[in-house]
């Protein structure tokens, strides 16, 4: 026995000396570097089921393998929409009705042409409530599909979405809604292949099975370790200039970036604040503005803060750019509410920095011992970033006003449960867009706003709310917008913007035309290399 | 017969040598290989505890680790249930039609004793449900497929550990109060001391990108697998050199090796037949706590590495409160302890004709 004990462990040896000068390439499936694009998902997709998944990253991929019936023109500066399975589209009866003229030169990745009823299996499909999607409130404008969706209509055809005898898709709403076809762009209206789920069931998006029509379509899908897409040859628009992505799926931002530096990786995003100065000066550091507001709330509900003075009087006292430079990002100071770069943001919104007013205000509010000042305490979910915020804000406030402020961090979750149960007289949230319509912002501080955890409501700002978004004309949109921001955040003020959020993110040399906008949307037909 | 059976003792010894090997090469194991290793090792295993008359204290020890694994499971379920924040707690709140239909598809709305009997219930037959997170995915399925990729960095290390570890300590004890001892003893201490989220840049920092000899992260090959499973076994192979030194050194001070030297026994045999055999006793004991060891290790490991392991998900899992699959990391977990500890301690009883059983 020993002898064979021997020989193994000398194979076992030997194995180890010799392994160090194998394969090199870091790319497994039999790929080549010069035909793959290799970029960080960071995670595993949860799901690819584009009813199902409500991640980034699930999201991602499906915004390259699938379309929807809308596109953002990510080139418009505005982000307006352009067409996509939908060539053209048209309002009628006040933004209530919407017609959709579909492609019919599209094909599903097994030939099978796209049809409008597609469309429509893929609606049905998300607002059943055995689905359990928790996009379905997407469609909640779409006529009875709420209470399709709550299970007190059974019947589908009483939902307003139906095909007219030219083949259109016909879409009628339960109120007016100018922005509905950007609605459109999001993946839980995409269509759907519904033999397919059948058949297949909850394995349906194995690369094998799955059908879609993107420009890109699912190779390989090897849990927790790649995702593989390849170019889809077939696609109706301009074709896919790189044969192959891959995604890795590494979690820990030193690993990624220890591979990205060392060229096995072509695309990193979310760079930690520590390393974005030294990042800052490399070539293959990019910045994009991010449709998303930054801010902290007051509760409302009860004292100090039910007193819009000592609100004001807390806004004036912070130095927005303070906290901004500290962070090191391009990120830029916010004081409306509606985020830089989208429709309806105006710079003069909001309340300045004024340390004196800033007194003056909470005199007046009948604080002119601050010693009497109620404790006060700031809350906001564990993360190296929202502690630097909150230490500044705790500083500034003491240093300007006179007031402690006492700063606590909770593990994401309980944050979240706190926030609904037991709201902190100060709350950190951020809000990324979902789409690029400023109602996206706005309603979100709404009275009946499951969002709005400050306890304020006011009824002339639901109006306004309501109104901007059945409002065709985009002037007097705006003008609308313009006013609801000024009443939140220069009147009432129940929040504190702080910035407009950017993305910070990391391309390689060899790499051209990489998607840059504010919706973070990652594109990835356009990309070559160089 | 049993002379036959005896002499074929090492096979599956060999059989989990060659599918490190085998898998170490970059290979898949193949089945027949995991199943002769398997069905070989069951074989010994009985084999052993027959001819020892161990029957009753094994079935004891099961049953002891099932109530284990059931007071775990049932702590977990319940521990789960009292964190704040639920697994549909996002930072957009959900319209409530759309979180009761999600509630009612995961049977969340049910009260808790129902939820609980069905978890138990799946369990008893295997069925630990599906992932909240990775939508209609079977925890078995999660786990079956990042637990090969955690048990291979894991058996790697431990292979690690004793092959460092083990001429280490022998080394050290045979040149006993030379300065090689004293070189020996301080390495191992260092590598005690050294935590392992240090240890792994500074290795990636010189293997990788000063020297270009191996791969930095991932998991796909050879050149993958060294830096992980050595840094990963840098630990329990200090931990093991000490421990066989103190123990070869007490053995060589003992009755019996006196004996033996007046017979006129060479050095080398002294130390290879008698020594080495009884000093093993302790240092293989050390196998169940390190195997643990390595398992919890192996953590941080995984996540710098970004090996496609159960780390992560155990991680994860609870920061999304993705309570099946939290249930299923930890039970898994709470297995592999409690198998790695009766492993070791019938390893043992076989080697040790003093450990009498009751």
């Amino acid at each position: 026995m020993p002898k064979f004990l021997h020989l193994i462990l000398g194979a076992v040896l030997a194995s180890l000396l010799f392994s160090g000068c194998t394969k090199k390439s870091g790319l497994d499936y039999g790929l080549k570097v010069e035909e793959t694009l290799r970029i960080n998902l960071q995670q595993e997709p949860p799901s690819l089921d584009w009813h199902k998944s409500s991640d980034t990253t699930s999201a991602m991929i499906e915004y390259n393998i699938m379309d929807g019936l809308t596109d953002y023109n990510l080139n418009d500066p505005e982000l307006g929409l352009k067409p996509a399975l939908a060539e053209s589209w048209t309002s009628s009866n006040n933004s209530k009705t919407w017609t959709f003229t579909l492609r019919k030169d599209v094909k599903w990745t097994d030939g099978k042409p796209f049809e409008a009823q597609h469309v429509i299996d893929g609606w049905k499909r998300i607002l059943n409530p055995e689905t359990a999607s928790i996009y379905a409130y997407f469609l909640f404008t779409v006529k009875n599909a709420e209470k399709f969706n709550k299970g007190e209509i059974k019947d589908f055809s009483k939902v307003g979405v139906s095909i007219n005898d030219k083949g259109q898709l016909v879409v009628e709403l339960e109120a007016p809604q100018s922005y509905f076809p950007s609605l459109l762009t999001h993946h839980a209206t995409y269509p759907i292949r519904l033999d397919v789920v059948e058949k297949f069931g909850t394995q349906w998006t194995d690369p094998e099975n799955i059908q879609t029509l993107g420009a890109y379509k699912l190779k390989i899908w090897d849990h927790d370790k790649a995702i593989v897409l390849e170019r889809n040859d077939d696609y109706y628009g301009d074709k896919a200039k790189i044969k192959y992505v891959y995604g890795y799926m590494i979690n820990e931002f030193s690993t990624a970036m220890g591979l990205f530096e060392s060229g096995r990786l072509d695309f990193q995003d979310s760079i930690p604040a520590n390393d974005i100065q030294r990042m800052k000066s490399e070539p293959t550091f990019r910045t994009s503005p991010l449709l998303g507001t930054y801010y902290y709330g007051f509760n409302a509900r009860k004292k100090p803060f039910n007193d819009v003075l000592v609100r004001k009087a807390f806004v004036h006292a912070v130095d927005r750019s303070q906290i901004t430079t500290l962070l090191g990002g391009d990120m830029s100071p916010l004081k409306a509410w509606v985020p830089k770069g989208m429709f309806g943001y105006e710079e003069t919104i909001g309340l300045d920095f004024d340390p004196e007013k800033a007194k003056k205000l909470l005199k007046e509010a009948g604080y002119s011992d601050v010693s009497k000042f109620p404790r006060v305490v700031l809350g906001f979910n564990s993360n190296e970033n929202h502690q630097r915020v909150a230490e500044n804000y705790q500083a500034q406030i003491k240093k300007n006003l006179g007031i402690s402020v006492e700063i606590q961090s909770e593990e994401w979750k309980v944050y979240l449960d706190r926030l609904r149960n037991d709201t902190p007289d100060i709350y950190r949230l951020g809000w990324l867009a979902d789409y690029p319509d400023p109602d996206n912002f706005l309603n979100l501080m709404t009275k009946a706003s499951e969002n709005n955890h400050t306890g304020w409501s006011n009824s002339k700002f639901d109006e306004l709310i309501q109104r901007g978004s059945s409002v065709a004309d985009k002037e007097e949109r705006r003008s609308i917008y313009i006013r609801a921001q000024r009443l939140l955040t220069e009147e009432d003020v129940p929040v504190n913007p702080i910035y407009s959020m950017v993305a910070h993110f990391l391309v390689s040399d060899r790499v051209k035309d990489f998607p840059n906008n504010s919706l973070s949307k990652i594109e990835l037909k356009g990309v070559s290399f160089k | 017969m049993r002379e036959v059976i005896q002499r074929g003792a090492p096979i599956p010894l060999i059989l989990f040598l060659t599918s490190v090997v085998w898998t170490f090469l970059g290979n898949d194991l193949p089945q027949t290989l995991l199943l002769a290793f398997l069905g070989s090792t069951l074989f010994y295993f009985l084999f052993y505890v027959i001819e020892k008359n161990m029957g009753a204290y094994v079935l004891r020890r099961f049953l002891e680790a099932g109530f284990t694994i059931f007071v775990i499971a049932t702590m977990t379920f319940l521990l789960l249930r009292v964190i704040p924040g639920g697994p549909f707690d996002e930072e957009k709140a959900l319209p409530p039609a759309v979180k009761a239909n999600i509630e009612a598809k995961y049977g969340l709305d049910d009260p808790l004793w129902k939820q609980y009997a069905n978890y138990m219930g799946g369990l008893l037959q295997g069925d630990l449900g599906e992932s909240y997170k990775y939508v209609g995915r079977p925890i078995t399925e999660i786990i079956g497929s990042a637990l090969p990729n955690s048990i291979q960095l894991g058996v790697y290390a431990l292979l690690v550990a004793y092959l460092l570890g083990l001429p280490l300590g022998v080394i050290a004890a045979s040149r006993h109060g030379t300065w090689v001892d004293s070189a020996m003893m301080v390495t191992a201490i260092s590598g005690v001391s050294l935590p392992s989220f240090l240890v792994a840049p500074l290795f990636v920092i010189l293997f990788s990108f000063t020297l270009n000899w191996l791969e930095p992260a991932l998991w796909m090959g050879p050149s993958y697998y060294i830096l992980p499973m050595v840094v990963l076994g840098i630990r329990p192979a200090a931990g093991i050199a000490r421990l066989t030194r103190a123990s070869v050194l007490e053995v060589i001070q003992s009755d019996f090796i006196r004996t033996a030297k007046s017979k006129g026994l060479s050095e080398r045999n002294i130390l290879f037949k008698h020594v080495l055999r009884n000093s093993l006793i302790p240092v293989l004991s050390l196998a169940g706590p390190m195997i643990a060891g390595i398992l919890t290790g192996s953590f941080i490991i995984e996540l710098i590495f970004a090996i496609p392991g159960l780390a992560k998900h155990m991680v994860q899992s609870v920061t999304n409160r993705d309570y099946p699959l939290v249930l299923g990391a930890t039970l898994l977990f709470a297995f592999l302890l409690v198998l790695a500890n009766l492993i070791s301690d019938l390893i043992i009883a076989m080697i040790d004709p003093r450990v009498k059983f009751s």
